[in-house]
């Protein structure tokens, strides 16, 4: 393979070969030209994307579990917990989307192929415990449902999300606040500024002061540090606003959770509408927790799973 | 045991020797009682340090100052990083020095065993050990004697205890927030501009408080340490299989080369034996086509904060296309989850690796492309043409690293330098500026990106079929210490790993990100430039607020 030779050398300036020639003012291999196709997705106003090279997102299939914890054991996030009960009732397999950090250490290694890794992006959800799968190893029915959330708190949540789906619909401000992140995250969230998911186009903006603001994106594990900043920006947000917690860190602090510097997510200081895993969360999938903040999707993740009924487009409007 | 250091072992690479220059002497000392520590004085002389190509030299605490600045002047080596490990009998202090290239680093450590641990401050003749040893006071409370600036760097509450002594059980409240006093600046008509941390796009915390006449920037200081993380101390305990994730997430944005740092010193101080060739070459592909992805993210920042928002706008998409290849290859756009302890976490695909290359070089096209399209823009070449000079001056006695030390004229990389991994027996073009100023910065960012794309073609060429998959007990025969140093895209990038072999677990962990270094360029290549110029300085440096904090 042949590579071009930049001709600059920082000290000497411009080359001596004459500069290629610019269609309409603009460079060879420009917009859209990289690979001769455009450049902006169509997710999520077109089909849901698939990404063969990216299987990352563990699935668990609970009538394959012996419960060996094998995946407990290999995972570097604690996200998975596999734990014995009484006599007869099986183990309880338990895993947190709002730890896991998709790193297929766990695929990899389970021993009976009870876990697989799958493409699923669409993770965002509003009820934090949502994000939570419990299964009862080796059976095919489902755990005892975990308590429904309070019904003073999901009608807080209602309400909230009512206000601003009415208000805000069809356009969202969005001020992005770094709380302490590795700065992977801000490198998708900086990607939805790019051609490739052109925020823009979906009517979401970010914009440069939290009291322009209608929404905060929360990324990193929130330091010590940043405690007070946060909550400071978050004060400066005019009412009525939401906070997106955003990453593996945003929700639980990822992996820096138990570390003394850090509150372990940004619902330990603010309140948060919007949960998006990932580490990072790829931009589709922010693209979807931003949507789905709006109220335009529909959550498609209940208690850690896809229900069957939820599996087809998820689309709303 | 001969009267100078060996510098150079038998099996290392070619170069010639460098013996240790005459001595600096001062005010009538006399060579006898100094080369004590160079025979040893009854101690141990300079040992070598496993497989990692390294000296290792111990003092006593009374001979730090002295040994390090010999190692600086006349020994013509500049500083790496400079760390403490918390040890049964006290502090130690470790530093790495570096020479030229092709020499084996010399590590030299002290143990300050008298409580309380105190040592002589290397400032002001070492610029670098400011950081350091702010560093080293607050978390292991070692007292710099004669250091000129005590205050805290990455933490802003005050700990009982130093936190990498005792771990705090508690997060501080807020009221136990630390005094921190920014250098006053005075004069008629000199006002002070406070930003930060949070700022207004999506970048980073930290605070910048510039003082202004008019709107020439008289001076800056930069406040650190919010996003810290205690990242450092996370590492203590755990099985060295498992921690490339931290590794990974010091500075996110190079997730690639910090798991390849990490997993090279934990090699070393495992006594891993030398991965296989193609499973180098693998490594290597990784690395090269982050660095493209990453340097792109640099080039459009640059451009678009001089306010050419098309350029940086195919500048992004480039990125963006950089970032699909990685992939491609790993399943991680950042490559996070790659690399693992021995090897790769798993290995990368078979097919399809011909097309890869050929978008790592359309790319490559491209990113020349836009660099001409740019330079027939006079609003643009204005705007990066003499902002933001950091002269070689500065950058040496800073000892900068990494594009932007290049762009400076330090004609400094670690692939080539003290090659690692695919780069061992690899040609490579280095390309490095004079002028220091962003416009050399992006030149010389365009020119990586170009040779990243060749290179990321060779490797991935080379890769052929190997099992990636580490060997599922790594062995437990090395020295128990270990560093890794790779070229990340913004330079040198160290971790260093201190084993306890016997439980199979991580007892200390250091990285020194090259942001540590390359930071104090900020407050000097602002200073004369307006304010409005600012942004556009800190783009080209592109400094890693995690990376410094962690
Ligand atoms: S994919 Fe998630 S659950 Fe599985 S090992 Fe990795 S972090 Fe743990
Ligand atoms: S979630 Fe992952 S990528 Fe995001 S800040 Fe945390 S460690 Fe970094």
């Amino acid at each position: 393979m042949s590579a071009p030779r930049a001709s600059s050398s920082a000290s000497t300036s411009t080359s001596t070969s004459s500069p290629p020639r610019s269609i309409k003012g603009r460079p060879e291999g420009g917009l859209g030209q990289v690979r001769g196709e455009l450049v902006t997705r169509p997710y999520p106003e077109g089909p849901r994307p698939r990404f063969p090279a990216a299987m990352r997102t563990p699935v668990h299939d609970a009538a394959r579990c012996d419960a060996s914890g094998a995946c407990a054991r290999a995972c570097p996030s604690e996200a998975i917990e596999v734990q014995a009960r009484g006599q007869g009732e099986g183990a309880v397999f338990r895993l947190d989307y709002g730890r896991c950090t998709f790193c297929r250490a766990c695929v990899d290694a389970c021993p009976t192929q009870a876990l697989s890794a799958t493409d699923l992006f669409e993770l965002a959800v509003r009820d934090r415990r949502d994000l939570v799968l419990e299964h009862r190893a080796g059976s095919r029915a489902p755990t005892a449902p975990t308590p429904p959330t309070s019904p003073s708190a999901s009608a807080m949540l209602t309400e909230v999300q009512e206000r601003v789906q009415r208000l805000f619909r069809g356009s969202l401000s969005v001020r992005a606040v770094d709380a302490g992140s590795c700065n992977g995250c801000e490198v998708e969230v900086g990607a939805l500024t790019w051609p490739s998911y052109d925020l823009e186009r979906l009517g979401i903006h970010f914009v440069a002061s939290p009291r322009h603001a209608d929404a905060l994106l929360v990324t990193g594990p929130v330091t010590v540090n940043m405690r007070l900043a946060l909550e400071k920006t978050f004060r400066a947000t005019p009412d009525p606003k939401l906070v997106i917690a955003v990453g593996a860190c945003g929700i639980s602090g990822g992996p820096f959770r138990g570390s003394p510097e850090v509150l372990n997510g940004a619902g330990s200081s603010v309140p948060v509408n919007v949960w998006v895993p990932g580490c990072p969360p790829r931009p589709e999938a922010l693209l979807y927790g931003l949507w789905l903040a709006l109220g335009r999707l529909e959550q498609r993740l209940e208690r850690g799973e896809v229900p069957a009924a939820r599996s087809g487009s998820g689309q709303k409007a | 045991m001969s009267r100078t250091i060996p510098f150079e072992g038998d099996d290392a690479p070619k170069s010639a020797p460098a013996p240790l220059p005459p001595r600096r002497r001062s005010d009538g000392e006399r060579g006898s009682e100094e080369e004590r520590w160079v025979l040893g004085a009854g101690r141990a002389g300079p040992t070598e340090l496993g497989r990692s190509g390294l000296w290792e030299l111990g003092v006593p605490p009374g001979w730090w100052r002295a040994t390090s600045l010999d190692l600086l002047t006349a020994g013509a080596h500049r500083i790496s990083s400079l760390w403490a490990e918390r040890d049964p009998k006290g502090v130690l202090l470790r530093a790495l020095w570096l020479g030229e290239a092709g020499t084996r680093g010399i590590l030299v450590r002290t143990l300050l065993d008298a409580p309380p641990p105190r040592v002589e401050s290397l400032l002001p003749e070492l610029s670098p050990a400011l950081y350091f040893e702010r560093e080293i006071a607050e978390m292991f409370g070692v007292e710099f004697h004669a250091s000129p600036d005590p205050r805290p760097l990455l933490l802003h509450y005050r700990h009982a205890l130093p936190p990498m002594i005792a771990a705090p059980d508690r997060a501080p409240p807020l009221d136990e927030r630390s005094r921190f006093d920014f250098a006053p600046v005075e004069g008629e008509g000199v006002y002070e501009v406070p930003v930060g941390p949070v700022h207004a796009g999506i970048i980073e915390p930290g605070h910048f408080r510039f003082q202004v006449v008019g709107e020439e920037i008289l001076d800056l200081e930069v406040r650190l340490g919010y996003t810290h993380k205690g990242t450092e101390r996370l590492f203590e305990g755990l099985d060295p299989r498992r921690g490339t994730q931290l590794a990974s997430s010091i500075s996110g944005d190079h997730s690639v080369a910090g798991a390849v740092a990490y997993a090279t010193a934990v090699e070393h101080a495992l006594g891993h034996p030398p991965l296989e060739r193609p499973t180098e070459m693998r490594r290597g592909a990784l690395l090269e086509v982050e660095r493209m992805a990453h340097l792109l993210g640099d080039i459009a920042g640059i451009v678009l904060d001089v306010g050419y928002a098309a350029g940086a706008a195919q500048a992004n998409v480039l990125r963006n296309e950089a970032y699909t290849v990685l992939e491609e290859l790993t399943g991680s756009r950042l490559g996070r989850g790659a690399v693992a302890v021995g090897g790769l976490a798993r290995p990368l695909p078979r097919e399809g690796l011909r097309p890869l290359a050929a978008r790592a070089d359309a790319v490559a096209k491209a990113t020349v492309a836009l660099l001409r399209h740019l330079e027939e823009r006079p609003s643009v070449m204005d705007r990066v043409r003499g902002t933001g000079v950091v002269s070689k001056e500065v950058a040496r006695a800073l000892e900068l690293v990494g594009p932007v030390a290049r762009a400076s004229g330090l004609d400094r990389d670690v692939r080539r330098d003290r090659p690692y991994g695919a780069y061992r027996g690899t040609e490579l073009r280095v390309t490095h500026g004079s002028t220091g100023d962003v416009e050399a910065r992006l030149r010389v960012k365009v020119d990586e990106v170009v040779e990243a794309s060749r290179l990321f073609g060779t490797f991935l060429r080379r890769s052929g079929e190997a099992p990636a998959v580490p060997p599922a007990e790594p062995p437990r025969d090395g020295p128990g210490f270990g560093v890794g140093l790779v070229e990340a895209p913004r330079g040198e990038l160290l971790f260093a790993v201190s084993l306890d072999l016997e439980r199979g677990k991580l007892s200390r962990v250091h990285v020194r990100e090259p942001s540590y270094l390359n930071w104090p360029a900020i407050e000097y290549a602002v200073h004369g430039n307006i304010l409005p110029d600012f942004p556009l300085c800190n783009k080209s440096l592109n400094l890693s607020y995690s990376g410094f904090d962690r």
